[in-house]
């Protein structure tokens, strides 16, 4: 499967329309703080491992957009361009979602493996 | 071994000895799993509807092996969908909310009276409805998985069958099949819509229920047979968002319900919202024409024939129990000449574990909350330690029509029929809401009847309601009424105004004195 890595909401919408057509998987994270090399989201440290192996199990003509919500504070501003799409409208970081469908794993459903293997496994 | 003992130095024995027990029944379970195909469960629920799943998730809150058998045959016409039964892809959450798009519309030619400029000509995109009501259908298909999932319930995407009385085959989507293996069995299929055998063109013309809510194309001129609950609803909110709907009856609308209520219902539909009533007509054949409508011939009593063109034909004329291809014939689970499951009592069928609960069982009621109430209350009994069983009496329910109908309790006519007439008083009103004025809506079908006992305080056998939001208003009238409130307990209840709730607790007319039943002034 292709793995795509898009930092703010321009480059992800961008990303969306270059595979349209595809099945689309996408997961919103915390972005990393230069700091600690991580991102400054522990649940989305945690989910990593869990949606890395997740992954496997999804179609092999599918496409894995990995996007950035930016630093915390750009976040949890109530105006985040991430909170305010009429198709995203994010509440919560990591959100693990298939674009189109109303499939979505949000916070902590992103760590608990069963949950992320039936995300990526079935239509 | 080191890092055991000192997780158990601070255990007591007891505890060291469960542990220990639990960390080898682990390792077997996962020895056994790798030798023996055949899966174990306390529980397998062969239905993933409202009562399925409620009965699966609640065994398993109750720390029981559980899984979920389901598969959705697609219809005639190919329309198929996922988790979740009937109420949630084909029933009451679609419809609830195309009767919705239906009472907006209505709000629209409102509001104009209310001082909204609203331009003359306000149209309503189909297409987007649908979109919005599957978006949502879908959501809550996803929802179930991960409930189930969350709940540690193993689904099944396939066809379940008995091969014996605990072992059933479920043949995957993908044609795999698995065998597993159930202590106990709670059979949770469903009904389907019926077509009439009778009529050349209905099955490869007519469109169902199962249809309607996805349609990709606008309906157009519609003919709906049938005077179920189903047919009213759907030509009521068709009619509503401007398709031109005619229902065709053979006999009477809403069998079972009180007739009065019933016919304010159809008197509302033809006098007010627009759709057309064939009454006591049959349709004789349905055939497609070279411009894609269809022609629909039908019959009337007197044997005198006619036909009309429409865009769509739907038909509303029963459903069947799902009981045929699940392989009963190896167990001896007893059906009804209808295909329902016996009962030899409280959801159990003639085999002692496998139990039947929601539409297809005989004797219960065709509604969600009864399946649900029935599947956990069973879950409870049969892991629980619980004697609990559902009353299925007095359970309330109400037909969205353009109109709304709820009821709770028997009919004027069934409380007539067990306590005869003259033990019965009936308490009833003809009621404007307060938002009809304004909009100048005739309410000549809103009415209020009590049907009670005539001595004493006078239980309330039934209550009847119809009007905007009467299911709304019915809901809390019927914990009341379900817990044997008397006439004269509702009557020293105090009325929220202005309501139209408030003119069930203002009840005082009773029909045998002759009084004009008509609410004037406040």
């Amino acid at each position: 499967m292709l793995v795509e890595v898009a930092e703010g909401i321009e480059k992800f919408l961008e990303t969306v329309e270059k595979h349209s057509g595809k099945r689309i998987f996408a997961l919103f994270c915390g972005g990393v703080s230069p700091a600690t090399g991580e991102s400054w989201c522990p649940d989305c440290v945690k989910a990593e491992p869990v949606i890395e192996t997740g992954v496997a199990k999804a179609p092999e003509d599918a496409v894995f957009i990995k996007c950035s919500v930016g630093d915390r504070a750009t976040w949890k501003d109530p105006n985040c361009e991430f909170r305010k799409h009429l198709q995203l409208k994010l509440v919560g970081v990591p959100t693990l979602l298939e674009w189109n469908t109303p499939k979505r794993l949000v916070e902590e459903e992103c760590s608990k493996q069963d949950l992320v293997d039936m995300f990526f496994e079935e239509d | 071994m080191a890092s055991y003992r000192v997780f158990c130095r601070n255990m007591k024995t007891s505890d060291v000895l469960s542990y220990i027990v639990k960390q080898n029944l682990r390792r077997c379970r996962r020895f056994s799993s790798h030798t023996d195909e055949r899966q174990n469960y306390d529980l397998v629920v062969i239905g993933g509807g409202s009562g399925g799943l409620a009965c699966a998730k609640e065994a398993a809150s109750l720390a029981k092996r559980v899984a979920v058998v389901d598969f959705v045959e697609p219809s005639p016409r190919g329309t198929t969908w996922g988790l979740g039964g009937t109420c949630v892809n084909v029933g009451c959450i679609p419809k609830k909310l195309m009767h919705q798009a239906s009472l907006l519309g209505e709000a629209i030619k409102d509001s104009r009276h209310y001082g909204w400029q609203v331009p003359d000509e306000v149209n309503h995109s189909w297409q987007t409805l649908v979109q919005s009501v599957q978006n949502h259908v879908r959501s809550l298909n996803w929802g179930h998985r991960v409930q189930l999932n969350e709940k540690k319930v193993t689904y099944y995407n396939g066809w379940g069958k008995f091969l014996d009385e605990h072992r059933i085959k479920t043949t995957l989507k993908n044609g795999d099949e698995k065998i597993i293996h159930a202590a106990n069995v709670v059979l949770a299929t469903g009904m389907r819509p019926k077509y009439p055998q009778e009529v050349p063109g209905a099955l490869e013309y007519g469109i169902s229920s199962d249809d309607i809510f996805s349609l990709q194309k606008p309906p157009g001129k519609t003919l709906v047979i049938g005077g179920s609950y189903v047919a009213l609803e759907t030509a009521g909110f068709l009619q509503g968002l401007g398709f031109p709907t005619t229902v065709m009856v053979r006999s009477i609308c809403l069998r079972g319900f009180d007739q009065q209520m019933s016919q304010l219902v159809t008197d509302h539909m033809s006098n007010n919202a627009g759709v057309k009533f064939q009454w006591k007509t049959t349709p004789v054949s349905v055939e497609k024409t070279k411009n894609g409508s269809f022609s629909v011939r039908w019959r009337d009593e007197e044997g005198k024939e006619d036909v009309d063109h429409y865009d769509t034909v739907l038909f509303a004329v029963g459903r069947i129990p799902q009981t045929s291809n699940l392989g009963l014939e190896n167990t001896s689970v007893k059906l009804k000449s209808d295909g329902k499951i016996l009962q030899s009592q409280h959801e159990q069928s003639s085999v002692p574990h496998i139990y039947a609960i929601g539409d297809i069982l005989d004797g219960g009621i065709e509604l969600t909350p009864v399946a649900i109430k029935a599947g956990k209350l069973l879950a409870h009994r049969l892991f629980g330690n619980s004697n609990k069983v559902l009353d299925y009496s007095k359970v309330p329910t109400t037909v969205f029509t353009p109109l709304e109908f709820s009821s709770v309790g028997f009919s004027e006519e069934d409380a007539i029929e067990r306590h005869g007439e003259e033990n019965i008083e009936v308490y009833h009103a003809f009621y404007k809401p307060l938002e009809f004025t304004v909009a100048e809506r005739p309410s000549d079908q809103c009415y209020i009847k009590a049907v009670c006992e005539r001595t004493g305080s006078q239980k309330i056998l039934g209550l009847h309601i119809t009007g905007p939001n009467a299911g709304e208003i019915m809901q809390g009238f019927a914990v009341a009424v379900g817990f044997g409130i008397s006439y004269e307990e509702l009557s020293a209840s105090l009325g929220i105004h202005p309501t139209s709730a408030e003119e069930v607790v203002k009840l005082h007319i009773t029909k045998r004195s002759g009084e004009d039943p008509t609410v004037t002034g406040c």
